[in-house]
């Protein structure tokens, strides 16, 4: 064990008191991320209510979002609407959740 | 609901049916061979996007090792698509289907590369830093961290602890880890899923965290 000290920065406790429900595993996320990037596209931020799973994941697992907001960038580039006003969507359906 | 605008100048990609692409990439002939060359393209595409969002990370790396990776995943992620091309139903483009076999082989591949040679210590418990929240904060931040901390000691086992400080307190990518010990991604996920459980249960009996509240401080 080493003397490093920890900083409880508000992203950190974010990070460790985010409601991880309902319960959903990193494969079954990346099974549906396709849909539920598409469903934020189509349908905007107030959509991702009705994948409550995807969203909480989302809201605790940084490699998930990492990856989430990439392939949400190049859908929405395939569509010609804003990448960047696209990744706002996917902050904003997790928003509740706090991030990661 | 909130539309998202559409690019200035942008030019939609045109929407080949998901049902052309499947029999495409099924049936042989020269017809498949032209589709894998274009799905090869698209899978390119996404895993360069995935490495260029990741700068921090691929800094040190030259230009040929970033090219080395992004064709790497590209050709990972061909071979994790077509095995489980049978399983695409069609519920997205198949456009953004694929994309996100590349976006995860690269994401994982830029990870690896990057925390090469580092080593990662399993810490048992939280130090906090002196350095505290500001006078005006102090007493509700100052009161939540001493409550995690005591809830990290006393709630969570060992290897919850462990994994909960590497990947939620010192950032230590959840795949990484997984990798170095010898576990999954799922299986620590579980894992934080489970230790955020009992955090937030003590955190709500001792008055920290109310039931509602999806995250703590700041409220």
């Amino acid at each position: 064990m080493t003397e490093h000290r920890h900083n409880l920065t508000p992203d950190v406790v974010r990070r460790l008191t985010v409601d991880p429900h309902p319960w959903l595993s990193c494969d079954d996320c990346f099974g549906l991320i396709d849909q539920y990037v598409e469903l934020l596209l189509d349908e905007g931020p107030g959509a991702a209510q009705r994948m409550p799973a995807m969203r909480a994941h989302l809201a605790g697992c940084a490699a998930c979002r990492e990856e989430a907001q990439t392939l949400l960038a190049l859908a929405a580039s395939d569509r010609g609407l804003d990448p960047d006003e696209a990744e706002s969507a996917l902050a904003a359906s997790a928003s509740e959740l706090g991030k990661n | 609901m909130t539309a998202i605008s559409r690019s200035a100048g942008s030019h939609p990609v045109p929407v080949i049916e998901t049902d052309d692409w499947v029999a495409r990439l099924s049936t042989p002939g020269p017809g498949r061979d032209a589709a894998l060359r274009e799905l090869h393209a698209l899978l390119l595409r996404a895993a360069r996007h995935q490495v260029s969002r990741m700068t921090a990370l691929v800094s040190a790396l030259g230009a040929e090792r970033i090219d080395e990776i992004v064709n790497q995943s590209a050709d990972e992620a061909m071979v994790a698509l077509l095995g489980k091309l049978s399983t695409f139903e069609g519920r997205s483009r198949f456009t953004t289907w694929a994309y996100k076999f590349a976006v995860l082989h690269a994401a994982v591949e830029v990870r690896r590369h990057a925390w090469v040679g580092r080593e990662i210590a399993l810490e048992q418990s939280v130090e906090p830093c002196s350095s505290g929240p500001t006078p005006e904060d102090y007493s509700e931040a100052a009161a939540l961290s001493a409550a995690i901390t005591t809830a990290i000691d006393t709630v969570l086992t060992m290897h919850q602890r462990q994994i909960v400080i590497a990947v939620l307190i010192d950032d230590v990518p959840i795949d990484i880890l997984a990798e170095r010990l010898g576990s999954s991604r799922n299986a620590l996920y579980k894992t934080l899923h489970d230790a955020r459980d009992a955090l937030r249960a003590q955190l709500i009996a001792t008055g920290h965290l109310s039931s509602a509240q999806s995250t703590g401080w700041p409220r």
